[in-house]
């Protein structure tokens, strides 16, 4: 598509635009990845700039070989880049992080169509890659720095409880972010910063993370490891990548009406604590979000939306 | 949002701030009278007429001097006294369209009317005089295309509602908000002749909450007009205060913000028992069968990128350009050139010199709006559903955009593109910059041809 000059109205636009939209979304990211450098190590900034740059430039020439609208100056394969990283931990290989990475942009994004035609988010797509093909080095996790002059090899405060130890961590450490697990997920307080920057721009619409959320929490304290009523809801909280799953990757839109949101946030939150309660997996975020991804067409057929002027709802296509 | 219980219509955008009316909203309408004027026989999209008049002949202002050809078209009057100087074709926006070119040789009088000072009494004046009234005014549609104001009030079905519309939603306009300050009284006068002519209950007079004075002015004027015993009490008329929001003044999304019902699909506002006309509307209709004079004048915004925005009574046939000149030219070269809001106006003109004609004013012109020329590239579509968001018909644009694009008409028809107001909010609030409001408006177009072609193989 070429810069065409459109005559017809309307004159006036939103400033707005996809470009605006993700840069502010990169921005809310930034708090978290400081987060990261701090309890990690300046390896977390590499792996980060390094996953981000491999995005953008997959992106860049795909759409010049293709001969495609080059898009890369949206900042959407910079978010991709980030929230990739942010899955990882920081022991994670150099190798491993490029090799997600075109793997999320090229196979997920650009050979779905490109930034809004993919089926499912590419950063999760990628995370799901790396957990399938090399489960070994991804999950990895090591103790911050902060309490450990070495790396040292731990297990993450949900994965310890699944397998019956301790969790080993106040929830003040896991709220800050002092445990071991992958860069980005583990301090709460600057992810939850970044969201209410993105809520306060109105860019995010908060009712789907907070009820992807209660879902997961309701569902993890009714059928905990102990019977009913048993589970503990702050551990399932922060203890582990609830908060950035909710409030940076289930955010997919094209949910207009209230109910639709609800839906697919109650839907991906189902499918989350049920990984949580019955699976080997301690997370389920990167599935019950996924799931929702791909369940998102169907759902959004459930959607009652009223036509102006007509008796009954129209019929959603 | 809004609470519940209330009606109101859903969507809907905030295109500004405020800043774009302030422009002229205390700018006092003030009354140009050309030397020329260039009375077009088409005054809205196929409302043509049949010249009267030929050159040379002398005409004075409010003589007929066009008859309706076709359906959309209302009789057309001369707006200043002089001669004809040619009948001819002349360029406006894009379209060849026959035109009386007419030189002023008097100056205007403003008659001294009671009409326009206080309530005037309507009892001498049947249902029937009035409804010819409007028919022989040649009075049009005020605020939008510009549907001959008779053919709505000659209507078989039950009217129970009359909404006068002031809500003037399209950003930068003012001169209905002018005429609500500065004509209160003749506009008064007007929307209780409507409403006789019309057989309602009841007229809603419809403003929008950022025009706090012009609702004001006009229940003041009313108190005063049953108090004075001119205006009977069984003449119900209510001004109701609407919500600041895009579109509201759309007629649509007027009837369902007031009277909390729907215009059926395909039909017209009488069917949900409501005519509906703009303030300007009704005031002509004061001015026909008060004054006796007929449509042939109206106020004008002028406003944007001009050195001094402003607010003018025109004769129709007035040249935009004229105006603009008058307004002190434009301030910003790389300009666009709008004919009415920046919303729904179409584009008369971009990087405009000052020097060639624009177009000319109609009974339907509204404003002339001149604002900084944008380019802007479409992005791919993110499915982020503000589009449907917004979709004031609840429309989900940006499915009917693809659709379209894929030639895939079944489809759009299904998405109910045949029900598109074309109030241009899905395009203004999509951060793809995708032109959703064209696209969805042509598919609108296609899937209305399908069905006429369809009902006619029926038949």
């Amino acid at each position: 598509m070429s810069q065409t000059r459109i005559l017809n109205g309307p004159h006036l636009r939103t400033v707005r635009t996809t470009q605006k939209i993700m840069f502010h979304v990169a921005l809310a990211l930034v708090p978290a990845l400081l987060g990261a450098v701090y309890f990690f190590g300046i390896r977390a900034l590499y792996l980060t700039g390094l996953s981000v740059a491999v995005c953008v430039l997959t992106e860049y020439l795909w759409q010049k070989l293709t001969k495609k609208q080059v898009t890369v100056g949206d900042f959407s394969a910079v978010v991709t880049g980030m929230l990739l990283a942010f899955n990882m931990p920081v022991t994670a290989p150099a190798w491993i992080v490029v090799v997600t990475s075109v793997f999320s942009i090229l196979v997920v994004k650009q050979m779905f169509g490109g930034i809004g035609n993919n089926f499912a988010n590419p950063a999760l797509m990628g995370r799901l890659l790396a957990m399938v093909v090399w489960p070994g080095a991804v999950m990895q996790y090591v103790a911050p720095r902060t309490l450990a002059a070495d790396a040292v090899s731990s297990a993450t405060v949900l994965g310890a409880v699944k397998t019956g130890s301790e969790a080993g961590y106040s929830y003040l450490q896991m709220f800050l972010g002092e445990t071991p697990g992958a860069l980005g997920e583990t301090s709460k307080l600057l992810l939850l910063a970044g969201f209410g920057y993105l809520c306060y721009l109105g860019i995010v619409n908060a009712e789907a993370a907070l009820t992807y959320i209660a879902t997961v929490l309701v569902l993890t304290f009714v059928f905990g490891p102990a019977g009913l009523f048993t589970g503990d809801i702050l551990l399932n909280l922060f203890g582990g990548g609830l908060i950035i799953g909710a409030c940076f990757m289930l955010t997919d839109y094209a949910f207009v009406t209230r109910r639709g949101r609800l839906l697919y946030a109650l839907t991906a939150g189902v499918i989350t604590a049920g990984i949580r309660i019955f699976s080997i997996y301690p997370e389920g975020i990167c599935f019950g979000i996924l799931t929702a991804n791909c369940l998102a067409g169907g759902l959004s057929l459930l959607q009652k939306k009223h036509i102006y002027g007509t008796k009954k709802g129209g019929a959603a296509v | 949002m809004q609470k519940r219980g209330k009606p109101a219509f859903p969507g809907g955008v905030h295109p500004t701030d405020g800043a774009d009316k302030a422009l002229s909203m205390d700018a006092a309408v003030r009354q140009f009278w050309p030397d020329t004027v260039t009375i077009l026989s088409e005054q809205s999209f196929g409302g043509k007429c049949r010249l009267l008049v030929e050159p040379g002949d002398s005409v004075r202002e409010g003589q007929l001097i066009g008859e309706p050809e076709a359906f959309m078209a209302a009789p057309l009057h001369a707006s200043v006294t002089g001669r004809v100087l040619a009948v001819k074709e002349v360029r406006n926006q894009g379209r060849s369209l026959l035109a009386c070119i007419v030189q002023r040789e008097e100056e205007h009088l403003e008659p001294e009317a009671d009409y326009r000072k206080e309530a005037a009494d309507l009892s001498a004046l049947s249902k029937e005089e009035i409804r010819k009234g409007l028919r022989d005014g040649g009075l049009t549609g005020m605020g939008g295309a510009g549907f001959p104001t008779h053919k709505k009030y000659e209507t078989d079905k039950r009217i129970d509602a009359l909404l006068i519309n002031g809500a003037e939603c399209e950003p930068f306009l003012t001169c209905d908000y002018r005429l609500m300050l500065e004509e209160g009284e003749a506009l008064v006068n007007g929307v209780r002749l409507l409403l006789k002519g019309a057989g309602a209950d009841k007229a809603y007079i419809c403003i929008e909450d950022n025009k706090p004075k012009a609702a004001e002015n006009l229940r003041r004027i009313l108190e005063e007009a049953l108090r004075s015993g001119r205006m009977k009490e069984e003449e119900r008329v209510e001004v109701r205060v609407l919500p600041t929001k895009y579109p509201q003044g759309g007629e649509r999304q007027l009837v369902q913000a007031v009277l909390g019902r729907e215009v059926p699909m395909g039909g017209l506002p009488a069917d949900a028992g409501v005519i509906i006309s703009n303030v300007g509307t009704a005031r002509a209709a004061a001015d026909m069968l008060l004054g006796g004079m007929p449509l042939t004048r109206r106020i004008v915004t002028v406003t944007g990128c001009v050195k001094e925005p402003g607010n003018y009574l025109v004769p129709v046939g007035t040249s935009a350009k004229e105006l603009v000149e008058l307004c002190g030219g434009v301030t910003v070269k790389n300009n666009r050139v709008i004919a009415g809001g920046p919303m729904t106006g179409p584009c008369a003109a971009s990087d405009w010199d000052g020097e060639s004609e624009l177009f000319y004013v109609t009974k339907n012109t509204s404003g002339i709006l001149v604002l900084p020329d944008s380019a802007w590239e479409e992005q791919p579509c993110i499915r982020c559903g503000a589009c449907e968001g917004v979709c004031p018909a609840g429309l989900t644009p940006y499915k009917i955009d693809i659709a379209f694009l894929n030639e895939d008409y079944d489809l759009c028809e299904k998405l109910y593109a045949s029900e598109c107001i074309a109030c241009g909010s899905c395009s203004y609030i999509c951060p793809a910059r995708r032109e959703l409001s064209v696209r969805t408006r042509m598919a609108r177009d296609t899937v209305k041809q399908r069905m006429r072609e369809r009902a006619v193989k029926k038949a």
